[in-house]
């Protein structure tokens, strides 16, 4: 008797409070219809406000107006979006080029379809930087050697760039111990001195440099000049059984990224619905260069610099790899 | 009705010490306050979420992951802990192939159920379920291999018939073992869940709370740690009562208070 009043206060209360609910997460109005071919385009993008572009030209109508109708997976990493693609389970994935070229190293048909975002080439500040404590006392790149830095993800083009710049600036980076720290723990991990340095995008770049560290810059400006960050990918056997939906998302994405180049607040407005941040956060961001043109990418700059610190064994073939 | 309400309010005052505790570390600095903050802070943030549809929808979500988890995995580890634990063959032969599988870390198999599944529910479930499954299993297969021997030889002079030995004999044996099972698989079934949010990006409270990170909302990771150990909490309260009832005649829960 006692438990079920109990429970029934519970249920009066829970009404009383979804009464007064807002829905952040509820789905957009339906628009009126596109063209009449339409294809159901399924993807895997990272959470991060490189993303914002998606977001921005999908609820602009971008992808729709191309007869694309998106579905967009917020994969956790690079390492997760390759295993779906094989899957089946998306037909496109974002991520940064590493992820391609390793596993197409490994045997797998990967195809970079086109560019999503380059890092900006020139200017004070890149869309990721490598920031350090103020107790290490680093101050240039070369300071890095002997130190511990951390990327996201190991064996990517944030270590591999850092390791250039250093070696560019006079250091040792064969004496660099780089660890893999998630970008929001890094403030903490660097305020606890486990790290000595770190490389992030913002807010967490800002967060360190605010409580004293040091900004060294991005380590993309300094080895290949707007490299890019995020590419489109899929599998061979995607454009070879649905080329016309290939095509239809190509294009679709060329205009998405056009769009969102052009619509910079409209993007920084999706960053901060999407990811649940104050609007003054998603202001503050750097965004990268939007553009789906890959000849401005540094791509063979990348495969080079790869080769020069050996994370390959064998090259990988841009001239298969890339169909644009 | 005093000795009945002691234990609930030593727990009370448990939380109280620990909140009050956590609080002084972040207002004090003994941690900092930025990256631990402080649950006057995190309660705010869990009320805010509280307020918002998506929250409760990214529970469901979860929930459902861990009811048909948990679901597949005991329905499997009950037919196949009863077969197995009942034929003597049977489990002499599945033994070692048992004692090889069980150990495995079901997130050492994300790739593999990557792979197989994408980026779905389905691939939670591939952990969930492997996880889940032998926590039941092995207590189903010792459960029913634990029937008192005496019993056993009366059964057989008596000649019973294959269900009503299952019936009388075998599942009154077995049932404290399988809500043992239970017990243990409901509350692993959780922790999986919530992993394949975390790393595969399944719906959930997981990817909220890697989302919040993302974010630099740490007062919101902190406010779904707390929603994952208030889900813990009544999931293991909902199994107790369901023993309790199951079980009601059984000595182990007889002298026993729920919470």
């Amino acid at each position: 008797m006692k438990r079920s009043t109990l429970l029934g206060g519970l249920a009066f209360a829970a009404t009383i409070a979804l009464v007064g609910c807002t829905d952040t997460g509820a789905a957009p109005e339906p628009t009126e219809a596109g063209p009449t071919e339409t294809y159901q385009v399924r993807i895997a993008a990272l959470p991060i406000a490189e993303t914002g572009a998606i977001w921005a030209a999908l609820e602009a109508g971008i992808f729709e107006e191309h007869g694309i109708e998106l579905e967009i997976l917020p994969a956790q990493g690079g390492a997760q979006a390759i295993p779906a693609l094989i899957a089946g389970d998306i037909d496109f994935a974002i991520g940064q080029p590493m992820g391609p070229f390793r596993a197409a190293l490994g045997g797998e048909e990967v195809r970079i379809v086109s560019n999503y975002a380059n890092s900006l080439a020139s200017g004070d500040s890149d869309v990721n930087s490598v920031v350090a404590s103020a107790a290490s006392g680093i101050t240039s790149w070369a300071d890095l050697s002997g130190k511990t830095v951390s990327v996201n993800s190991l064996g990517a083009a944030g270590d591999l760039t850092i390791r250039a710049a250093v070696e560019a600036d006079g250091g040792d980076p064969s004496t660099i111990e780089f660890v893999a720290v998630a970008f929001p723990d890094v403030p903490a991990q660097i305020e606890a001195g486990t790290i000595d340095a770190a490389w992030v995008p913002d807010p967490f770049r800002g967060m360190v440099v605010g409580a004293g560290g040091t900004d060294l810059g991005g380590p993309y400006q300094a080895t290949i000049p707007g490299l890019t960050v995020l590419t489109a990918f899929t599998l061979q056997s995607v454009i070879d059984e649905q080329p016309e939906m290939v095509a239809a998302w190509t294009a679709a994405l060329a205009a998405a990224l056009e769009y969102a180049a052009a619509n910079e607040d409209a993007v920084r407005a999706a960053i901060a619905t999407n990811l649940d941040i104050p609007e003054a956060a998603a202001a503050g961001i750097t965004l990268p260069e939007f553009t789906a043109d890959l000849s401005n990418a540094g791509l063979e700059d990348l495969v080079a610099l790869a080769m020069e610190f050996a994370y390959f064994e064998t090259e990988p073939d841009l001239g298969t790899i890339v169909v644009q | 009705m005093r000795r009945r309400l002691q234990p609930v309010l030593l727990g009370l005052l448990g939380i109280l010490v620990f909140l009050a505790v956590w609080q002084l570390a972040s207002t004090v600095g003994w941690v900092n306050g930025r990256y631990v903050p402080p649950p006057t802070e995190v309660f705010a943030a869990l009320g805010r979420l509280v307020l918002d549809l998506h929250y409760w929808r990214t529970i469901g979500n979860t929930l459902i992951t861990w009811a048909i988890g948990l679901g597949i995995a005991g329905v499997l580890a009950l037919v196949l802990g009863t077969v197995i634990g009942m034929i003597p063959v049977l489990r002499r032969y599945t033994r070692s192939t048992v004692e090889f599988l069980r150990p495995i870390p079901s997130v050492a198999i994300i790739p593999l159920a990557i792979l197989l599944f994408g980026l779905d529910r389905e691939s939670s479930l591939v952990i969930v379920v492997f996880a889940t499954f032998w926590q039941i299993f092995i207590q189903v297969l010792y459960g029913v291999a634990d029937v008192d021997p005496v019993a056993r030889d009366t059964q057989r002079s008596f000649g019973l018939s294959a269900p009503s030995r299952f019936r009388h004999l075998v599942l009154p044996t077995a049932l404290p073992y399988i809500m043992t099972g239970l017990r243990l698989g409901a509350t692993v079934a959780l922790i999986l869940t919530v992993t394949g949010e975390l790393i595969i990006g399944v719906d959930g409270i997981g990817r909220l709370l890697v989302q919040r990170g993302t974010a630099a909302d740490y007062a919101g990771v902190y406010a779904l740690v707390v929603t994952a150990g208030v889900l813990a909490l009544i999931i293991n309260l909902l199994v107790r009562v369901i023993e309790r009832r199951v079980l009601g005649w059984h000595q182990s829960v007889r002298a026993e208070v729920v919470l």
